[in-house]
Formats: C-alpha cells, sequence, structure tokens
C-alpha cells in the first residue's frame, strides 16, 4: 500500500504468535460485547449518540444538523423494539 | 519496575493513569508502552482515538524508517488496542469506538500485509461480508469482519443494504473463499435465501461456501435456505470461516 520497506521477512510462527495475542484481546472484547449488548444499545457511542444508520425511535435531533443524533433509550427496556425495521 | 513517567507519549502515559487500573495490567503496560520508540507510541496513540488516517501515516513513516513490522504490530498496533480492550471492557468506551480503533488497526495493518506478502505468508483466506439487501443493520457484521481479520482473514465488506447481484460481483472479482451474510430482521432474512439462489443460477453456488448470521437467524433456517454454515455470533463466526475452507481450530 505505497510503504517502502526494505527487503524484511516476517517469520510465520512470530505472525501466528502476535495474531494470537490480538485474538486474545478481540475474544474478551466479544465477551464484553455480549454482556453489554443485554442493557446498552450497541449503536449508542460514548457521547450517547446514535450511530446507526436507520431509523429508531429513541433517536433525538442534535442541536447541530451536522452530529450524531442523540439516543434517548434509558437502556430499561429492549432497545431493539424501538429500530426502524421497515 | 519501569515507571509512567517513562513513558514519552503524553496520550499514552494519561489513558494508562486514567483507565487501567488493575495493577497487573498497570505494570504490564507500564513497562511494554516505556520500552518503546516514541514513534511507535504515537500509533498507538492514534489507533486508541481510532484515528485511521494517522495510524495510516505514522505507520508508512515507521516502516519507511527501517523499524521492523513484527515491532510495529507489538508496540504500535497490539498495545494500542490492549488499552482499548480495557477501555471497553470497564464501560469507558462502547462497540462504536471499539470498531474505530479497529477501522485504525486495519489501516496500520494495510502495511504491513505486504511484507508478510512477501516473506510468503498469505492470509487465511479471504471472505467477502455484506448485510443482505433491505437491512440496514451492520454492528454484527463489523464485529465479525474484526474477529475475522484479527484472526488473518483478508476481508471485502460490502456494507449494508447488499443486494445479490452486489454478492455476486464481488464473488466474480475477489474469487473468495467464503460468502458471509447477515440480517438483523426477519423480513429481510429470506433475502439471504434469494442470494443463495441467485449464486445458483449464476452457476456460483460451488465457488464459494456460504455462512450466515444475525439475530433472527438459526441453524435451521440455515440449512433450510441451503448454507454451508451459521454462525450465532462473531466468535462462532471465525471458527466457522475456518471450518469451512478447512482450517483446524483450536479448543
Amino acid at each position: 500500500m505505497g510503504s517502502r520497506h526494505v527487503a524484511e521477512t516476517i517469520d510465520q510462527t512470530a505472525y501466528q504468535e502476535r495474531l494470537d495475542r490480538i485474538g486474545e484481546i478481540f475474544g474478551a472484547m466479544m465477551s464484553t460485547v455480549a454482556e453489554l449488548s443485554t442493557r446498552r444499545c450497541p449503536y449508542k457511542n460514548r457521547f450517547d449518540q446514535c450511530t446507526a444508520s436507520f431509523g429508531c425511535r429513541n433517536q433525538r435531533m442534535a442541536m447541530d444538523a451536522s452530529q450524531l443524533k442523540a439516543c434517548g433509550g434509558d437502556d430499561q427496556l429492549d432497545y431493539r423494539s424501538a429500530w426502524d425495521t421497515g | 519496575m519501569p515507571e509512567l513517567t517513562e513513558i514519552a507519549n503524553d496520550f499514552i502515559r494519561q489513558e494508562i493513569d486514567e483507565f487501567v487500573e488493575r495493577p497487573d495490567e498497570r505494570e504490564r503496560l507500564i513497562g511494554l508502552f516505556a520500552g518503546a520508540k516514541p514513534a511507535l507510541q504515537e500509533i498507538a496513540a492514534a489507533l486508541v482515538d481510532g484515528d485511521d488516517d494517522t495510524v495510516d501515516r505514522l505507520t508508512t513513516n515507521a516502516l519507511a524508517a527501517g523499524t521492523a513490522a513484527l515491532e510495529v504490530m507489538d508496540d504500535g498496533l497490539i498495545a494500542g488496542m490492549a488499552i482499548v480492550g480495557v477501555k471497553f471492557r470497564e464501560n469507558f468506551i462502547f462497540v462504536p469506538e471499539v470498531l474505530a480503533c479497529a477501522r485504525a488497526m486495519k489501516a496500520g495493518m494495510g502495511h504491513i500485509e505486504p511484507i508478510l506478502s512477501d516473506s510468503g505468508i498469505e492470509p487465511m483466506g479471504k471472505v467477502v461480508m455484506g448485510t443482505v439487501k433491505g437491512d440496514l443493520h451492520d454492528i454484527g457484521k463489523n464485529l465479525c469482519i474484526m474477529m475475522l481479520r484479527g484472526s488473518g482473514f483478508e476481508v471485502i465488506d460490502l456494507g449494508v443494504d447488499t443486494s445479490p447481484d452486489d454478492f455476486l460481483d464481488a464473488v466474480e472479482e475477489y474469487k473468495p473463499s467464503v460468502v458471509g451474510m447477515s440480517a438483523l430482521l426477519t423480513t429481510t432474512m429470506p433475502n439471504m435465501g434469494k442470494t443463495i439462489d441467485a449464486f445458483i443460477d449464476a452457476d456460483l453456488r460451488d465457488a464459494v461456501k456460504i455462512m450466515v448470521g444475525g439475530a433472527p437467524v438459526t441453524q435451521e433456517f440455515a440449512d433450510d435456505m441451503g448454507a454451508d454454515g451459521y454462525g450465532k455470533d462473531a466468535m462462532a463466526c471465525v471458527s466457522l470461516a475456518k471450518e469451512l475452507i478447512g482450517v483446524e481450530t483450536r479448543g
């Protein structure tokens, strides 16, 4: 992708060790995803904004139209029931 | 034992100080970053910030300066992702931020991949992924893609609302081993079957393995529509993709 690199050789085993480490980090993240998804919409970011590209009844207009909509969900009910499914 | 003050990068120092509370993790990350080149700490900082453009640029620079690819991975990309993992586990950030960091990691890995290829290390397999026609829900698909890439797969992401023709075109263009389809809605789930039918009509069904997933999808539905496999979540998606291409999984 345009990077200039000298003739470097990567050992397959050494690379696999890196993939294993990434797998450990990502695997732990997926456990968090599973737990988190029971109580918080996965499209809701840390600023409580909605990142979904579809409609949802919990979306609230942002003051600045260029910003993401705010999420008005209280995380008490099943958030999926608010998503547009049409 | 290295001290936090030995980490050159302000952002990384602050991130560890503010978000990493467990003593063992703190010690490990401080030790890792204290010994890392400042240029690689910068890559990690940009990754934690979810800034893919900066990761792209800094990775290019680091490799051009002669830093070994595995060192860039260790002290830049993986080290940064380790902080992201802690922040996510402790609910300081959420899924959208994690996906932004994963995109940043992909930007960096894009520069490592040619070196891997030159070393004779090819991707584990090639997967085309998309959410089916009429469906705009992409979180599940995006998490699967993150896991697949993290496992060494090359993934072509077709995005959401993907028509059968788009899937067919991608298979002809990229020649993947596996096609993954996602649907969240019961109303769009039948489009998985329609896409599989389109593969049969185009005489391409035997060219790829097809896996499906999404909240309403079941093994029974996958079997009925003629998919090769069903994955209930992102972890299962990786195991399934490996199985479909004949790679043994551990555990």
